[in-house]
């Protein structure tokens, strides 16, 4: 027995020896591969690719109708067009599922053709990824096979400058947004039929606030008998990275661009102000009590309950699908109002606007695949006139219509028989309603913001921020962005606890000093340092 | 078995093969016993592929890892990791809450089962016994989803529990699942409410095999129902206990992060925050890869040492022990 014994355990080592050499032999296969190829094809004789791998997240308006994005008709017609075959790779989930995903995928080592990401804000940053393989320099190539989108950015320096990094690298097809109508899209939204019940005025200023919002409270708008009104409703998130109301006080409660100085808001006397008029409105029971928690699902369950005043939301998302959603309700009306400002006549700082490009639903051509050239072609395509029609409005005859030169969308879309909101009709034929590697059209959100709440929403979040203060898509180098991470993950962490214990009372405000001391301590000079240097060469590209 | 112990003294006695080689050894060993091999190779397979393989990769807990670079290309950097985890703003507590979520799952999840299993025991048979007892352990195959989704509904501001305890006792509804002094209690108390049952069961195999005659000389000697139980079926099952003690004791730093990350959210993260969830969003979400293997390599050291302590002790106090 005792031999069988050794025997044995000679065998287990071999054994795991040999997986040892296995495991080490794939690795090595896999960093040669990533050595790209530098020479390039004619364009003459580049044609579009027989079939490619695409990696993207399925997004829910179109998750609605299709399995995949091949079921959606713009993916349809663009197969008969060019002949390609497109197997799509569907992460599933949403947020940081996707981010999960993402990341294991890029450590696995097997990377499908394109990939649909915010390249921009990747661990290391878009140019490690160029650098080290996981992605290719697109300048050369979209110059040659892409000349469709390589004419857009070179009439739109502006653009071009966004989708370059600071060592002059274009990293993706990017997703481009056409028109300034199309970067303002969130606000406070109140309830205009309470403010009318109470007759009261559009509140905008911080004061104006706080007396509507008590008036919503104690006045019963709903006219239910009952004090269940939840008068305001912003969440953490919105606060830190956008700033409904923080942007009163001058700020933005993140990084921000003081006149080309980086300065991070929260670390500002004027932070604290702020939290002290959320911490006097939590503890009067004015913002939603559940505001630290929330999901999706509740907010839409306080709004159908009609029992939420106020929220910050959408011109799309919020005022048109919850203006649907209540569609039976007698009275129910949402307004948007401007975004509150410190002192009557003042004017926010800060409010959302997007840039033209931020990096989301971008493009990256894998550093695996084989004809770079043809998926060139192949994405170029969406930027061309008839792509861009087709990633727009979808298919002539179904799902709009030329009328006196301008693309209406059919009833299809608009009134959808199989009762499919609006987005969720568009998603089964476009992709412009929430974005991806094309240049979106403002025809489209002309069409799709139909009520009059929603465009007079773009026009007044518009006009009431300034909007000077807001931090450029700026990219970072490796080393910068390892340092910037590896101190913002942890701060990131105490600092959402801390601001939402404020708001909440279980942390005195006189404790603010305290909290600037420790996020100093925990390295935010640093990072200011860091944003600083990548704001500097963003400024002098 | 005899024909085995046959065919090695045969082996014994050919003095040719005496100075063979090992190699040939194993050969000639592999040759004969064939059939135990096959038998013996999934588990050996098993633990090759799924524990003894990834260890491969722990090496990136002392690297810098990138995976365009791969396992043996990135640059070594020693204990950086380590150091940098120690120094961590976050790191005393999530060792503490860690600590804490684990003593307090042995102090109370892990006699909880033992008590059920005396309480069932003590039914003599019947249809309310065999009830009990599936009833209980029925939530243990219910999805932890399913589980936390149960929890997040009845322990909501407008839930069920907060109707009743305001109905009871008046006053103002509890956000259970956003305080984070509420934290550790849910987390045990719905853990004991979903496998009670399942851990009573081995305990109650334990107590089957208590002989009898004991009861009856405990009866004749005037023991009461307390009295068995004290002097009888608790030592009856003691060997039973300390094995599974000291096993859930290797597993003292996993405090089933799974559930944890259902479960928490930044006004919880105060004492729902461990370990395994730290790892999960470094590694994972941040795919800051070698930092997180640092963590999780810190991490199954102290279980490792706990486990050699607490074997220890077993050994000294009684004759259980693993090793």
């Amino acid at each position: 027995m005792q031999n069988n014994l050794k025997a044995l355990t000679v065998l287990f080592f071999l054994l795991l020896f040999f997986a040892l050499i296995v495991g080490c032999s794939d690795n090595g296969t896999s960093s040669e591969e990533t050595e790209q190829e530098t020479e390039l094809k004619d364009p003459s004789e580049v044609g579009y690719p027989e079939s490619l791998t695409y990696w993207a997240e399925l997004n829910g308006n179109a998750a609605q109708t299709a399995q995949t994005l091949n079921d959606v008709r713009a993916y349809q017609v663009m197969e008969e067009t060019t002949g390609t075959t497109i197997e799509f790779k569907h992460p599933s989930g949403e947020g940081t599922d996707i981010t999960e995903q993402f990341n294991l995928m890029l450590a696995s080592g097997k990377l499908p053709d394109m990939i649909e990401y915010n390249w921009r804000t990747v661990p290391k940053g878009p140019d490690n990824a160029i650098e080290d393989g996981t992605i290719i320099r697109l300048n050369e190539i979209i110059e040659d096979y892409a000349p469709n989108l390589n004419q857009y950015l070179n009439e739109n320096p502006e653009v071009k400058k966004t989708v370059t990094t600071d060592e002059g690298n274009i990293y993706t097809f990017p997703f481009i947004r056409g028109d300034e109508k199309l970067m303002v899209f969130m606000g406070m939204i109140i309830r205009q039929d309470w403010l009318d019940t109470l007759d009261l005025d559009t509140p905008t200023t911080i004061a104006e606030w706080e007396e509507v919002l008590k008036a919503f409270k104690t006045g019963d708008p709903n006219g239910n008998g009952e004090q269940d009104e939840v008068p305001l409703l912003v969440q953490p998130d919105d606060f830190k990275n956008i700033g409904p109301f923080v942007g009163a006080y001058g700020i933005h409660a993140q990084f921000y661009n003081d006149n080309g100085t980086v300065k991070y808001g929260s670390i500002q006397p004027e932070f604290k102000e702020f939290l002290t008029t959320m911490n006097r409105w939590y503890e009067e029971g004015l913002l939603d009590a559940d505001f630290a928690a929330m999901d999706g699902k509740l907010v839409d369950a306080k709004v159908t309950n009609d029992q939420l005043g106020s929220l910050f939301g959408y011109t799309g998302g919020g005022i048109g699908r919850f203006t649907g959603l209540m569609e039976d309700h007698p009275t129910f009306e949402l307004s948007a109002t401007p975004h509150p400002a410190l002192e009557e006549g003042g004017i926010a700082a800060t409010a959302q606007k997007a840039f033209p490009h931020e990096g989301y639903h971008s493009v990256a051509i894998s550093g695996q695949a084989e004809n770079p050239e043809e998926i060139a072609k192949w994405l170029d395509f969406a930027y061309s006139e008839e792509g861009h029609m087709l990633f727009n409005f979808g298919v002539e005859g179904e799902s709009y219509e030329m009328i006196d030169g301008y693309p209406t969308y059919t009833e299809e879309i608009t009134n959808n028989p199989d009762g499919l909101p609006m987005s969720n009709a568009l998603g089964k034929y476009i992709r412009a309603n929430y974005g991806g590697p094309m240049i979106q059209d403002v025809r489209y959100v002309e069409q799709y913001l139909d009520l009059p709440a929603q465009k007079e929403a773009i026009e007044i979040w518009e006009e009431t921020a300034e909007n000077n203060i807001n931090m450029p898509p700026i990219t970072m180098n490796s080393d910068e962005s390892d340092e910037f991470n590896s101190i913002m993950s942890d701060l990131d962490t105490y600092y959402d606890e801390t601001v939402i214990r404020f708001i909440m009372g279980d942390e005195p405000l006189d404790n603010f000093d305290e909290f600037v001391a420790t996020l100093e301590g925990m390295g935010i000079n640093r990072a200011i340092e860091l944003q600083q240097a990548a704001l500097d060469r963003y400024m002098a590209r | 078995m005899a024909k085995l112990e046959k065919e090695v003294t045969s082996f014994n006695s050919k003095p040719k093969n005496k100075m063979n080689s090992f190699g040939e050894k194993v050969i000639k060993d592999f040759k004969r016993n064939k059939v135990i091999y096959l038998m013996v190779s999934p588990v050996v397979l098993y633990y090759i592929i799924f524990q003894y393989g990834p260890m491969y990769g722990l090496q990136i807990a002392f690297k810098d890892y990138t995976p365009a670079l791969g396992f043996l290309q990135s640059p070594w950097v020693g204990f950086e990791h380590f150091k940098e985890f120690f120094n961590s703003f976050f790191f005393w507590r999530l060792l503490k809450n860690t600590l804490l979520l684990s003593f307090y799952s042995l102090l109370f999840a892990f006699p909880a089962g033992i008590i059920l299993a005396l309480l069932l025991n003590e039914i003599r048979g019947g249809i309310f016994k065999r009830s009990v007892q599936t009833i209980t352990y029925m939530p243990h195959f219910v999805s932890l989803v399913v589980i936390v989704g149960i929890l997040f509904d009845f322990m909501a501001r407008d839930g069920v529990v907060n109707d009743i305890l305001v109905f009871l006792f008046g006053g103002e509804p509890i956000a259970f699942m956003r305080e984070a002094d509420w934290f550790r209690t849910l987390f045990i108390s719905s853990d004991i409410w979903q496998n009670v049952g399942w851990s009573s069961i081995i305990f109650l195999a334990a107590m089957s095999n208590v002989d009898p005659a004991l009861y009856e000389a405990a009866k004749i000697d005037g023991a009461g129902r307390l009295k068995q139980m004290w002097h009888i079926t608790l030592p009856g099952i003691m060997p039973t206990v300390v094995i599974l003690l000291i096993l859930l004791i290797g597993k003292f730093m996993t405090v089933g992060e799974e559930k944890i990350l259902l479960m928490y959210n930044p006004t919880t993260y105060e004492t729902a925050d461990v370990i395994g969830t730290y790892v999960y969003r470094k590694g994972i979400l941040e795919s800051n890869f070698s930092y997180s293997a640092a963590v999780g390599l810190f991490k199954a050291l102290i279980a490792f040492t706990l486990l050699v302590i607490a074997n220890s002790i077993a050994r000294k106090v009684g004759d259980t022990k693993l090793w």
